[in-house]
């Protein structure tokens, strides 16, 4: 489902990432780690087609990010500790927004549907600006799914989170992946990126270090050896 | 091409019910144009200036500087919580975002001249006469030229995160070869270059009434055309 071939990146002559390989199948969550700047958010934006790579090429459900950037972005939901929701707009107008940029044929409906699965039906008529970081957090998520991807990328959607969002975001990962979806998410909480997902992969000055199944996996112990290793927090 | 339509329509009444909802730009457009016309009204009788010279400079230097405050604020509410993102990941092309951008600012400018145009056209006593259909075609050509330019330049101003205040520099640099067979033709409609004198002097290559037209549907169909090909190279990272 995501396909990422010998990627490279620098950002003026410094080298981000370094000729990386990563298969993402159906049904498969792939938690992706590393120190700060190692280029993480860089690899999940190229995966996005938000960041050109300098090298390498990017496929989402077999189509090519730069020969058919709007096929492939069609197959594709992005989640990230910024919600990409209006603040003058009311909770369905922003979903509704959502869903005619994807030519979705029922968009009223479709948003309706999507606010009754988060919770969030009640707030429907209300500004998006008096919602708070939970429920926002919820509004994007909505937003994100709207157009029922196959692939999805979440970017620190953790940030700022209380235990109850974190868990409904948990379950909405959880879900997704285990619905014969693709998920690549990347997050500071360790404990929360192995629950959420199957694999986990490492990456570490611009090229994957580790990558295995997170079952049997402890996160203290993981987080504390990667800590070792990698000089830094994960 | 219904879908086309479909995404074009949705960033465009998205952006028009963000604007009215949160009456930022119209009301600071309005206050600017008025204090312009006033201030230009005052030097024209302080000066014993000819009104049908400064009224239609007044028309101008009004809407292109109320303008320019209507496009600074076109990007910004994509910048906040990173709204461009959700736009740049939609599997839309980035020339629809462009012409959808470009609507609405022509939209808004169309707004504010209903309202200040009347106030120039009192002021400085101007006599329009049979002229209304000359007058609405100049005026909304050179909207849309204002328009393209400036949403052009607000989302390289803004998404680039460069300096704001490079705008209004290269806005008005870009726009002063369409600026020049513009006040050329309102000061033929309201016929303060005596006929005489037309197709002499420094506005020479102008021409004719006819001929400023045609520089601006010329530079409008240009430049539109080129902003919409080129807004996907102007608003990549």
């Amino acid at each position: 489902m995501i396909t990422l071939k010998s990627i490279s990146k620098a950002f003026e002559h410094r080298p981000v990432l370094k000729n990386v390989d990563l298969a993402i199948g159906s049904g498969e969550s792939v938690f992706l780690c590393g120190i700060n700047g190692v280029g993480k958010s860089t690899l999940l934006r190229i995966a996005a087609g938000l960041l050109s790579p300098d090298a390498g090429h990017v496929e989402i459900c077999g189509r090519d990010m730069t020969k058919d950037p709007e096929g492939a972005r069609l197959h594709l939901g992005f989640i990230s500790h910024k919600s990409m929701i209006y603040d003058d707009l009311t909770v369905l107008e922003n979903l509704m927004f959502a869903a005619r940029l994807y030519g979705l044929p029922e968009p009223r409906r479709r948003a309706a549907d999507m606010l009754d699965e988060m919770g969030l039906s009640g707030f429907a008529y209300d500004r998006a600006a008096i919602l708070s970081r939970g429920m926002l957090q919820r509004l994007a998520i909505a937003r994100a799914l709207v157009h029922r991807p196959a692939v999805l990328l979440a970017d620190e959607p953790f940030t700022g989170l209380d235990g109850k969002a974190a868990a409904h975001l948990t379950d909405v990962l959880q879900g997704f992946g285990g619905a014969g979806h693709a998920v690549l998410m990347t997050t500071h909480d360790v404990a929360a990126g192995l629950q959420c997902c199957r694999r986990v992969i490492v990456l570490h000055a611009g090229s994957i270090l580790f990558d295995a199944a997170t079952e049997g996996i402890d996160p203290v112990a993981f987080a504390r050896d990667y800590v070792t290793y990698a000089g830094g927090r994960p | 091409m219904r879908y086309f339509w479909m995404s074009l329509g949705a960033v465009f009444v998205k952006d028009l019910v963000t604007e009215l909802r949160a009456r930022q730009v119209l009301p600071t457009m309005i206050v600017l144009g008025m204090l312009i016309v006033w201030v230009l009204r005052i030097a024209c009788e302080a000066a014993a200036g000819s009104t049908a010279v400064i009224g239609p400079v007044a028309f101008w230097i009004a809407f292109l500087f109320s303008g320019i405050l209507a496009q600074e604020r076109s990007f910004a509410t994509e910048q906040q919580h990173d709204c461009i993102y959700g736009l740049l990941l939609a599997p839309i092309d980035a020339g629809t975002i462009y012409l959808a951008k470009l609507l609405v600012n022509v939209v808004m400018l169309c707004i504010f001249e209903v309202i200040v145009v009347p106030v120039v056209i009192v002021a400085f006593n101007l006599r329009v006469g049979a002229g209304w259909p000359g007058l609405i075609v100049v005026l909304l050509l050179g909207n849309v030229a204002i328009s393209s330019v400036g949403t052009l330049f607000s989302a390289i101003v803004q998404l680039c995160r460069t300096r704001g205040s490079l705008l209004s520099i290269l806005v008005l640099v870009v726009l002063a070869p369409v600026m020049v067979p513009a006040t050329f033709a309102l000061l033929l409609m309201f016929g303060a270059i005596p006929a005489e004198l037309v197709g002499t002097g420094a506005l020479a290559f102008v021409g004719t009434f006819k001929a400023a037209v045609g520089y601006m549907v010329a530079f409008d169909v240009v430049f539109v055309t080129a902003s919409w090909l080129l807004f996907g190279f102007a608003i990549k990272e």
